[in-house]
């Protein structure tokens, strides 16, 4: 579309990728490297020179097994600390105006409380709690405060008052029928939960934005090509290809983030996409044009900044699909029954639905306040970002 | 220049767009010239092609759709066929463009801050406390109180006329050699509209650089141009000194221009007519149809050649070239003499019919 003829890929010329002439990177990006360079290490050391069954952290004496989605999501994190938490310090008049229209919505700040013990939680249970150990003996116990009939644990651990046995505080919200503390399943569950949200976003949001803007810069064939593409993707049946891939291959969390995440990102390349053709014709790309930048600094610095807004949104409302799409998997047995996911510990408890009902209750009521919780958040952001489709949608 | 060429030449420039009606031509055999510390001023009806003719010369029309031809030499290179790279150098740095329209040339993305220090980091190798330096100078010297201070504001933080000032800031913050300016009052007040012109004078003084400026008001050329350009439909009608041509106008078009304006001493009437439909110009003289000096010959073949009246002075007219009777046009004094001239003229020769 701007690109002038000679301008090819293979022509770019790569010194006027930053912003400035020279070869200087942000905080952000130095931040980055530094913190990605050691962990790209421990992968390589972890898939390389040490064995699969042997710990990640065995030359320090912690006994925890590191996985390639485990990796990533470290690497995600990065990614949203360096790019995302510390530009808003960095801006602290944005960030006020941010949290400022954002405070205007009450259920969304709640909903942020909550996720962020979700997020917190997630990233500090598994590291301080010990992963919940089968133990028939005190299998069934009733949640704190409640009480079921003595038959149904097979010891009460708490008192036995009238022929019921009560919950107690060690093991606040019962065990399963294994004798797991579901407690500790669901704080394990919430690692799982910020996995699938941070992984599935970087990836929509990275192949999204890149087809997006690719397709309305290059215009002509190219783009119509793109986006029929595009209409593959979103016509595609994942879940039958997601069963295909199980069968043959065999399905971890990574497959099911890999496959779902790849098969996802149509509808953000299609909003990218025509986000960016009404941007690129506002007066302010020309005068950026006009200044000298080229067809990657108008991108980088112009398009994207000013599409990001909704795609932060829409990227928002994308999560509670991947949670839910995860469980219900799991629900359906076809999930990787090793992971401790809620969809899992729903799914081990829905044959205890009559008599032990915490164990699919407890997580499933989790599982709705975070989908619920992503919402509000998404519906806020668009208001907060965006008051222009705020304006637009009433 | 030193050896004597002009900073900016542009010869037989031609911009067309293919349409879905065809194609369109915006601007069609387009000649002037810029040189240093010289004001030019492109003047016409809105629609003339005068925007297109001065986004052509850094080939900021996007192509295609458009497609640009002839010569556009800056310093003695033709900036029509260059590549890109080396285009993109010259964009900011050294040709630098002022909008109409600064509520809309302005990313609200952005602190002013960074856009004005954008195309000096994409241009030079500045650090961010020396880029900022020259920018927070340069916001001082357009005029915006409290500089330092107000660099990081975002430009909804600005009025009209601030922002404006922001926007010249941005302009010459690559110390340009030629400075672009396309309507750069329009969207202002005419207090404002005085100072900017006023700023944009000062600043050229200092800095000694070209400035191409395009306007449809003839009150603010009067203000500022050292040179015009009179175009219409995608042709240059007159071009020549501003005192020239406003004690002298020589084409029909431009003694109507100013017959427009009431404090030149013309009726203000306007000029009846339209601009002719850009996918379909008119055989002979573009603004034939509306002439009322209009001939025959006026009506046939292309636009007349121009013909130099007076030294500098050029003008596209049949009656001034070869064969032509001047004394036909009665403008030869302006201002009253132009009833007169229309008195004086042939009467079958009356407005357009068409």
């Amino acid at each position: 579309m701007a690109t002038e003829g000679s301008e090819r890929f293979d022509q770019v010329d790569w010194s006027d990728l930053s912003r400035s002439g020279r070869f200087d990177l942000s905080i952000n990006s130095i931040g980055m490297l530094l913190t990605t360079l050691p962990l790209a290490l421990l992968a390589v050391y972890d898939t390389q020179f040490i064995g699969d069954r042997t710990p990640t952290f065995e030359f320090i004496g912690l006994d925890r097994t590191f996985e390639a989605v485990d990796f990533f999501f470290i690497f995600t994190l990065f990614l949203a600390f360096w790019y995302l938490v510390l530009p808003l310090y960095q801006n602290p008049r944005m960030t006020r105006y941010y949290w400022k229209e954002f405070r205007r919505n009450r259920p969304a700040v709640v909903s942020m409380v909550w996720l962020g013990i979700v997020f917190v939680g997630g990233i500090i249970g598994p590291l301080v709690m010990s992963a919940p150990q089968q133990e028939l003996l005190v299998a069934y116990q009733p949640p704190v405060f409640t009480s079921v009939v003595e038959s149904t644990p097979a010891t009460c651990v708490g008192e036995v008052m009238n022929g019921r046995c009560h919950g107690t505080w060690e093991y606040p919200l019962g065990t399963t029928n294994a004798g797991r503390d579901v407690f500790t399943m669901i704080v394990y569950g919430m690692t799982i939960s910020m996995q699938i949200a941070f992984i599935t976003t970087t990836i929509v949001a990275t192949i999204g934005i890149t087809f997006g803007t690719l397709s309305a810069y290059s215009g002509g064939w190219v783009d119509e090509i793109m986006m029929r593409f595009v209409d593959i993707i979103l016509s595609f049946p994942t879940f039958l290809m997601f069963l295909l891939i199980l069968y043959i291959y065999g399905g971890g969390l990574g497959m099911f983030i890999v496959v779902f995440s790849l098969f996802a990102w149509g509808g953000t390349a299609r909003y990218v996409r025509s986000k960016s053709l009404s941007i690129s014709e506002e007066e302010f790309i020309k005068a950026s044009r006009i200044s000298g930048a080229s067809t990657y600094q108008v991108i980088r610095g112009h398009v994207v900044p000013n599409v990001a807004s909704s795609i932060i949104t829409q990227l928002t409302l994308l999560i509670p699909g991947f949670l839910l799409f995860e469980a219900q998997l799991a629900f359906l047995g076809v999930g990787d029954s090793t992971v401790p996911s809620w969809g899992q510990l729903i799914s081990a408890g829905r044959s205890d639905l009559s008599y032990a009902p915490w164990i699919v209750l407890a997580p499933g009521i989790v599982l709705f306040l975070t989908i619920l919780a992503f919402n509000f958040l998404g519906d806020a952001l668009l208001d907060a970002l965006n008051p222009e489709a705020e304006a637009e949608s009433e | 220049m030193s050896d004597g060429q002009p900073l900016l030449e542009v010869e037989n420039l031609t911009t067309t767009f293919s349409t879905e009606d065809g194609t369109l031509t915006a601007v069609d055999g387009v000649d002037f010239s810029v040189d240093t510390g010289e004001t030019v001023c492109i003047v016409g009806e809105s629609g003339s092609g005068k925007t297109v003719a001065t986004e052509s010369i850094t080939k900021i029309i996007n192509t295609p759709p458009g497609k640009i031809e002839g010569t556009v030499r800056y310093k003695g290179r033709d900036l029509l066929s260059i590549p890109g790279s080396e285009l993109r150098q010259i964009r900011g740095n050294e040709i630098a463009h002022i909008f109409q329209n600064p509520q809309e040339a302005m990313n609200h993305c952005y602190t002013v801050g960074w856009q004005i220090t954008e195309a000096l980091q994409i241009h030079q190798d500045v650090s961010d406390e020396e880029a900022r330096t020259k920018a927070v100078d340069l916001m001082d010297r357009v005029g915006i109180a409290n500089a330092s201070s107000r660099f990081d504001d975002y430009p909804h933080e600005f009025s009209g006329g601030q922002k404006q000032r922001i926007m010249i800031a941005m302009a010459l913050v690559g110390d340009p050699d030629l400075l672009i300016a396309d309507e750069p009052t329009t969207a202002l007040d005419v207090t404002v509209q005085a100072q900017i012109l006023e700023l944009l004078d000062d600043l050229q003084d200092e800095y000694g650089m070209g400035i191409l400026f395009v306007t449809h008001d003839l009150g603010v050329v009067a203000q500022i141009a050292d040179r015009i350009v009179v175009m219409y439909a995608g042709k240059v009608m007159e071009r020549g000194n501003v005192l020239d041509i406003f004690d002298n106008p020589t084409h029909p078009y431009t003694q109507q221009l100013l017959e427009c304006l009431p404090e030149f001493g013309g009726t203000g009437g306007g000029i009846p007519g339209t601009l002719p439909d850009p996918h379909d110009p008119p055989d002979g003289c573009r603004f034939a149809p509306r002439c009322e000096y209009a001939e025959e010959a006026c009506r046939t073949g292309e636009q007349p050649e121009e013909v130099e009246i007076e030294p500098g002075q050029w003008v596209s007219c049949v009656h001034y070239g070869p064969g032509g009777d001047p004394s036909v046009i009665g403008g030869e004094e302006f201002g009253i003499a132009g009833d007169t001239g229309a008195a004086d003229g042939d009467s079958e020769v009356g407005p357009a019919d068409d």
